[in-house]
């Protein structure tokens, strides 16, 4: 029903009102040529109300004749009636056609670029990547040839193994699936000792190939010879050179301190945001979607990415350490961690966590973290043959 | 008395086969919406017209339409729709 409402008023129609005696004759006469009559209304015995399309009011001269009735104009509705009484002003047509002119050519650039599905590839590169490859806001889209250049990203990067570009409306979207990377290749063929990568205790020692030289339970310092891959034995004549390998798992120990000023506040954030969006550029920017900003204290960022500027505000409270010793120290436990937790290489097992806290005149508050763990130690090394 | 029977004959088939009635036999079809809207398909014209009396020729004779307020909502060549306050509807 909407949409017959709506069609109505797109192709324009007449209110008309009929004056004779049979009227029912006009209307068997108008409908059986075809003509479509809605709304009919009769306001008395010689006269009636109707609403009829435009292009039926046109054929209705002859009927009018036949039924001899008088029709006269009521009411014009519709969309070509607006566009009538417009057609003097000539700079509206001209604005029209400059908005769809407009419209239409700001639609065919490339406005934003994005990445996805990046796992351990960094984003960045592959955008750089794109931007060298000609695909960057600002560019006349059908001079993207998405093809060739997803071709070119995976042939040019090992890390991706599939690439598909897809242009968006104005949003170009490269949706990459990072590939698996064979292991390393084993050059069996070069004689290497395996020595020690640093201070432990050996827990466990697999050799598949070469001969032990430490043995389990024992310390070894850094750069200590493990494995040896000069084997030479009295059962066999010669000397023999091998390419040692095997897992050296030791207990290491690691050892990190951080501190925190007990007289300076700390801001942290509490994890509620709000974001203001903007469009435009440097300093005139006409934000589009705003949130409240109901913090007392906040720190904002700001990220650009081509004409939209989005600044997030961060609610943050300040905590005064001295009044809050315990949280404090958990916070610092936290910090120490994560310094930690950096040296440690990856694949290293935590066995054991240790902490101690010390306290400097009131001002600051030390934790020294000694953490255990069980790793590889062994590192390969070439043997020098003379 | 042969009208009569292919009549007979059209209605069974029609039956049997589940075809609509109302265009085998040529009948008009009323529908109406409480006693506020009515819809007659299959009509053939417009006898009379006026608020209070609205008579619709069909097939099987005028179909006479009585009540208060009466306007044709929309009449196209082969369906009228008839809304106001409808009081009674008769075969004549």
């Amino acid at each position: 029903m909407i949409f017959y409402i709506l069609w109505n008023y797109l192709i324009g129609y007449v209110k008309i009102r009929v004056d004779g005696v049979s009227l029912e004759k006009f209307i068997n006469l108008t409908v059986s040529r075809g003509i479509h009559l809605w709304g009919i209304n009769r306001q008395n015995y010689t006269s009636l109300t109707a609403n009829i399309s435009i292009r039926g009011f046109k054929q209705l001269h002859a009927i009018s004749h036949k039924v001899h009735c008088g029709i006269r104009i009521v009411e014009k509705r519709g969309f070509p009636f607006v566009l009538h009484h417009y057609r003097h002003r000539k700079m509206l047509t001209v604005g029209m056609i400059v908005f769809l002119a407009i419209l239409y050519g700001f639609s065919s650039f490339i406005w934003s670029v994005d990445v996805e599905g990046t796992e351990k590839v960094d984003p960045q590169m592959l955008m750089e990547e794109l931007y060298s490859l000609g695909v960057r806001p600002g560019v006349y889209k059908p001079n993207i040839d998405t093809l060739s250049i997803e071709n070119s990203l995976v042939i040019h990067i090992p890390e991706i193994s599939w690439a598909s570009l897809e242009i968006k409306g104005s949003r170009a979207v490269l949706r990459v699936k990072e590939s698996v990377l064979p292991p390393a290749f084993v050059d069996k063929d070069t004689p290497t000792d395996i020595v020690a990568a640093k201070d432990g205790i050996i827990q466990k020692m697999i050799v598949l190939e070469g001969q032990a030289v430490a043995a389990e339970g024992q310390t070894v310092q850094k750069g200590q010879l493990l494995v040896t891959g000069i084997i030479d034995h009295p059962d066999t004549t010669g000397v023999r050179y091998v390419h040692s390998m095997g897992r050296i798992m030791a207990r290491t120990w690691y050892e990190d301190a951080a501190e925190l000023s007990l007289k300076e506040p700390y801001r942290q954030r509490t994890g509620r945001s709000a974001q203001i969006k903007y469009l435009g550029w440097d300093k005139l920017k006409i934000p589009y979607r705003k949130e409240e900003i109901p913090f007392a204290d906040y720190d904002m960022e700001v990220r650009k990415d081509g004409f939209f500027i989005t600044e997030t505000y961060y609610e943050v409270e300040e905590i005064q350490w001295d009044k809050n010793r315990e949280l404090a120290k958990e916070k610092l436990k936290e910090l120490v961690g994560e310094k930690a937790r950096k040296k440690i290489p990856e694949g290293a097992k935590i066995i054991d966590k240790k902490f101690k806290y010390d306290m400097i005149e009131g001002e600051k508050l030390i934790a020294v973290i000694y953490i255990e763990a069980l790793e590889d130690i062994g590192l390969q090394q070439t043997i020098e043959i003379q | 008395m042969r009208r009569k029977r292919l009549d007979d004959m059209k209605s069974a088939v029609s039956e049997m086969f589940e075809l609509p009635r109302e265009i085998m036999l040529n009948l008009p079809k009323i529908s109406m919406i409480g006693s506020n809207q009515m819809l007659v398909e299959n009509h053939k014209g417009v006898i009379e017209y006026t608020p209070q009396r609205i008579r619709v020729n069909s097939s099987i004779g005028v179909i006479r339409v009585q009540g208060n307020d009466m306007k044709l909502k929309n009449i196209a060549a082969d369906d009228i729709m008839i809304t106001g306050g409808i009081k009674s509807i008769e075969f004549i």
